[in-house]
């Protein structure tokens, strides 16, 4: 991911070097003073690019939104027809609210998880270092792949039943990912699981920026542990805090391949978020420009909730 | 799909000046690296306090604009890219000679394509024809094909369906006009009263492949084991009681794959439906009758609730997958399934030693039963094709009587032509051939229906009749729901 972002980084640094030299620049140049280096307008081949890649193919998409497009052939412009169509479509609501169930518990319960994680790696454990990267293993292996092994595990003959009878409790077998009331927990579990090792790491990275000498004056003080979290690590790590849940909102929001390998949306839609909607709807079903409609509709929430995120989590000017 | 996803992408495709998120996950990430890499435990205040004041930096320092355009950016674009277009990666084999084509199918397992197989036979019999293959993946197939046809890239003959249902379908592919129209030998090997459905306004877009009968395929020697097979609807049911403490079943059922549920659904509608009113469909079409008003698409998905609560299904047949039926149906746990005929063939073939044949699903009474058997591929020539020429020659060619019945032997499937002289006593289809003879067959319904929602809604409505989710009167009221969309 360092690999991809810096070059842009670098690009989008290079107009303010640019245009801090102007003058200087020109004149010294002849005298080789080489590394007086880079113009705004260099960036223009990656701006381009950027401009044409995603903002136009974006607009483009958005622009469907308002037709009644079906991926091939001719269209017509409908207006706000396939919104209204969303909002009154039951499937879209309850994929609306199992969004929202699965973006909120998955950051909730992964954050509780990563910190508790991270807490306890964060220094006296001799493996921490082998556990940190078994804990962060989930974010790194590809996510369809461990939701087929988590498929086969909820599997009506996977192991977990295969356990269950085991232990016993034969009566509690049930086919996970299909049953209406424990699909979307399963699911939920998954994510979990799956976002826990990134919320760690982030909240690792923040407790490593909390001085020691501040927790043992805290110590000698005779503040307990808990005190010594809430009033001296948790406020140190409020930006580690901002950027986990922030960064999980989003992820789970438009979180799509672990729903669609796992269930489908199934059953009966019991599972459907608003990305499985988007894609069945756009692709599946030949209705792009529904499918394009809820993609903007996805997309206002998600900033609507980054945007509310990101305000009560800001870090106040005096810390 | 992994563009959309992988989070990596998603993050590169982003600028990263504008998004304060990123910017601190990027300072983040040199940290994270830190600590997954090296053993540097607390030596290095230093560099830790350095990273936590860039951390501070990003927080504070930024102006608010920036921080609002960032962060509607970002899921702006990362929402909008599922909607993107899909790249595309077909060849069109323009240059050469006329006797040189490319061709498009889709694949969906290890065995060999017969498409494949019967175009090799072309280039074996014709040693200057030179064929470049496009397989695609079946569950991609569709929606590579619109995108390939688009950009004017697609193969020049491509495989597709009948009718307006699916991805791949030739009515919405020739009204947009992608497709060539074809001449009278692809005239002649249309199905009795398909007509509609490859083409309009007389003009024929497709040319059929073979005949796919779809009912149930049953392993004969499990169901010999088990008493035979049920001749009718009620020592059906019994005989799913008298199998479910063995723990067998009846039926194979991919609950958790809509196909397979639809496909039981218009199954069971076959004998409730169609058997009585085979232009049930066009009917519906002029809205001169509803699913919701119709009795039997109402008992049919009342079937589902009187199989289910026979235990007609494989234990969890509602999370099961395709892998349940050709697992169930294999080792003989399961006797019989819902699925396209052929797979007779790729089932015997899998092995296991038992023999596979076609079924008719049976009927309240047996004067009501009635297959459905249709055409459900076809070939057909790109608009854009600069090799019309040589593409027709190989239509010609695998339209002669010979090659119709080399093909369905191939796929084990019935040929398009000559049916009334096919020899069905001594095939798998020996239990239908009665029915195919007397005419007790017509289409699978949803190849007439004007869209795919309409499948859709049976198919995962079924599912969640299965789960309790659902009421037979829903998933009608769904269905018509999705008809006039």
């Amino acid at each position: 991911m360092t690999a991809t972002m810096q070059p842009e980084s670098e690009a989008a640094e290079a107009p303010r070097r640019g245009g801090r030299t102007p003058v200087a620049g020109q004149k010294t140049r002849p005298r080789g003073r080489g590394l007086e280096f880079g113009h705004w307008w260099w960036a223009l081949p990656g701006i381009a690019l950027v401009f044409a890649i995603h903002y136009v193919a974006t607009g483009i998409g958005g622009f469907f939104a308002f037709t009644n497009w079906t991926g091939i052939g001719a269209f017509k412009i409908t207006g706000w027809a396939n919104f209204e169509a969303i909002f009154k479509d039951p499937t879209k609501l309850g994929a609306l609210s199992n969004t929202l169930f699965l973006a909120f518990g998955s950051v909730l319960l992964g954050n509780i998880a990563g910190l508790l994680i991270a807490l306890g790696l964060n220094r006296v454990l001799k493996t921490r270092y082998i556990l940190r990267t078994l804990f962060f293993m989930p974010v790194v292996l590809s996510p369809l792949a461990t939701a087929y092994i988590w498929k086969y595990i909820f599997d009506f003959d996977g192991p977990l039943n295969a356990f269950l009878t085991a232990i016993g409790a034969g009566d509690q077998t049930k086919p996970w990912l299909a049953d209406p009331q424990w699909a979307i927990w399963t699911v939920l579990v998954v994510l979990v699981w799956s976002s826990t090792g990134f919320a760690m790491v982030i909240f690792m990275a923040g407790l490593a920026g909390v001085p020691a000498e501040v927790e043992e004056a805290a110590a000698i003080d005779g503040a307990n542990l808990w005190q010594r979290f809430r009033n001296v690590t948790l406020p140190a790590i409020r930006p580690a805090v901002a950027i986990a849940t922030t960064l999980g909102i989003v992820q789970g929001l438009r979180v799509f391949d672990p729903i669609m390998a796992l269930t489908a949306g199934g059953p009966a839609g019991a599972t459907e978020t608003l990305a499985t909607q988007v894609y069945k709807q756009a692709f599946a079903l030949g209705n792009f420009g529904g499918g394009a409609a809820l993609a903007l509709v996805l997309a206002a929430i998600i900033l609507i909730f980054a945007v509310i995120q990101q305000r009560l989590t800001r870090s106040n000017p005096e810390d | 799909m992994g563009r959309i996803t992988s989070s990596d992408a998603w993050l590169s495709q982003t600028p990263v000046k504008l998004m304060s998120g990123i910017g601190k996950t990027y300072v983040l990430f040199l940290h994270i690296s830190c600590i997954l890499v090296s053993d540097r435990g607390h030596g290095s205040r230093i560099f830790s306090t350095m990273k936590s004041e860039r951390l501070d930096m990003t927080q504070h320092r930024r102006s608010t604009g920036l921080k609002v355009i960032g962060v509607l950016a970002v899921p702006t674009i990362a929402a909008l890219a599922l909607t993107g277009c899909s790249s595309s990666a077909g060849s069109t084999s323009s240059s050469g000679g006329s006797k040189e084509f490319s061709l498009s199918f889709a694949t969906s397992n290890t065995i060999e394509s017969p498409f494949k197989v019967l175009a090799e036979n072309y280039m074996k019999s014709h040693s200057d024809v030179k064929i470049t293959f496009n397989p695609q993946p079946n569950d991609s197939y569709d929606q590579t094909l619109r995108t390939q046809l688009q950009a004017g890239n697609a193969s020049d003959v491509v495989v597709t369906s009948p009718g307006s249902g699916t991805g791949r379908s030739i009515l919405p592919l020739a009204e947009a006009g992608f497709l060539e129209p074809l001449d009278n030998a692809a005239k002649e090997l249309l199905p009795e009263g398909s007509a509609s459905t490859f083409g309009s306004d007389g003009k024929v877009y497709g040319q059929a492949t073979e005949i796919t009968v779809a009912a149930l395929v049953a392993n004969e020697t499990a169901a010999q084991a088990a008493g035979g097979f049920p001749a009718d609807f009620s020592s059906l049911q019994q005989q799913c009681k008298d199998l479910e403490p063995s723990g067998k079943s009846l039926f194979a059922l991919a609950g958790a794959a809509p196909p397979n549920t639809g496909l039981m659904a218009m199954s069971l509608a076959a004998s409730r439906v169609y058997a009585e009113d085979p232009k049930w469909n066009d009917k519906r079409a002029a809205t001169e009758t509803t699913f919701a008003a119709s009795d039997g698409w109402k008992s049919a998905l009342e079937a589902v609730n009187t199989l289910k609560d026979a235990g007609c299904f494989q234990k969890g047949a509602a999370g099961g997958g395709f892998d349940a039926i050709t697992k169930g149906l294999a080792s003989g746990t399961s006797l019989s399934g819902f699925i396209p005929a052929p797979s007779w063939k790729q089932l015997e073939s899998a092995g296991g030693g038992s023999k596979f044949a076609v079924r008719p699903l049976p009927a309240e009474s047996s004067s009501k039963s009635y297959v459905f058997a249709s055409a459900n591929y076809a070939f057909s020539i790109n608009a854009a094709s600069k090799n019309k020429d040589a593409a027709k020659a190989f239509l010609d060619w695998a339209a002669e009587p010979e090659q119709t019945k080399a093909f369905a032997e191939i796929d084990g499937a019935l040929p398009v032509t000559g049916l009334d002289k096919y020899d069905f006593e001594g095939s798998a289809y020996k239990n239908v051939g009665d029915l195919i003879k007397d005419g007790k067959y017509g289409p699978l319904p949803n190849i007439q229906w004007p869209n795919s929602a309409v499948y859709d809604a049976l198919a995962t409505g079924v599912q969640g009749i299965i789960t309790g989710q659902k009421s037979p009167d829903q998933v009608l009221q769904a269905m018509d729901a999705a008809w006039g969309q």
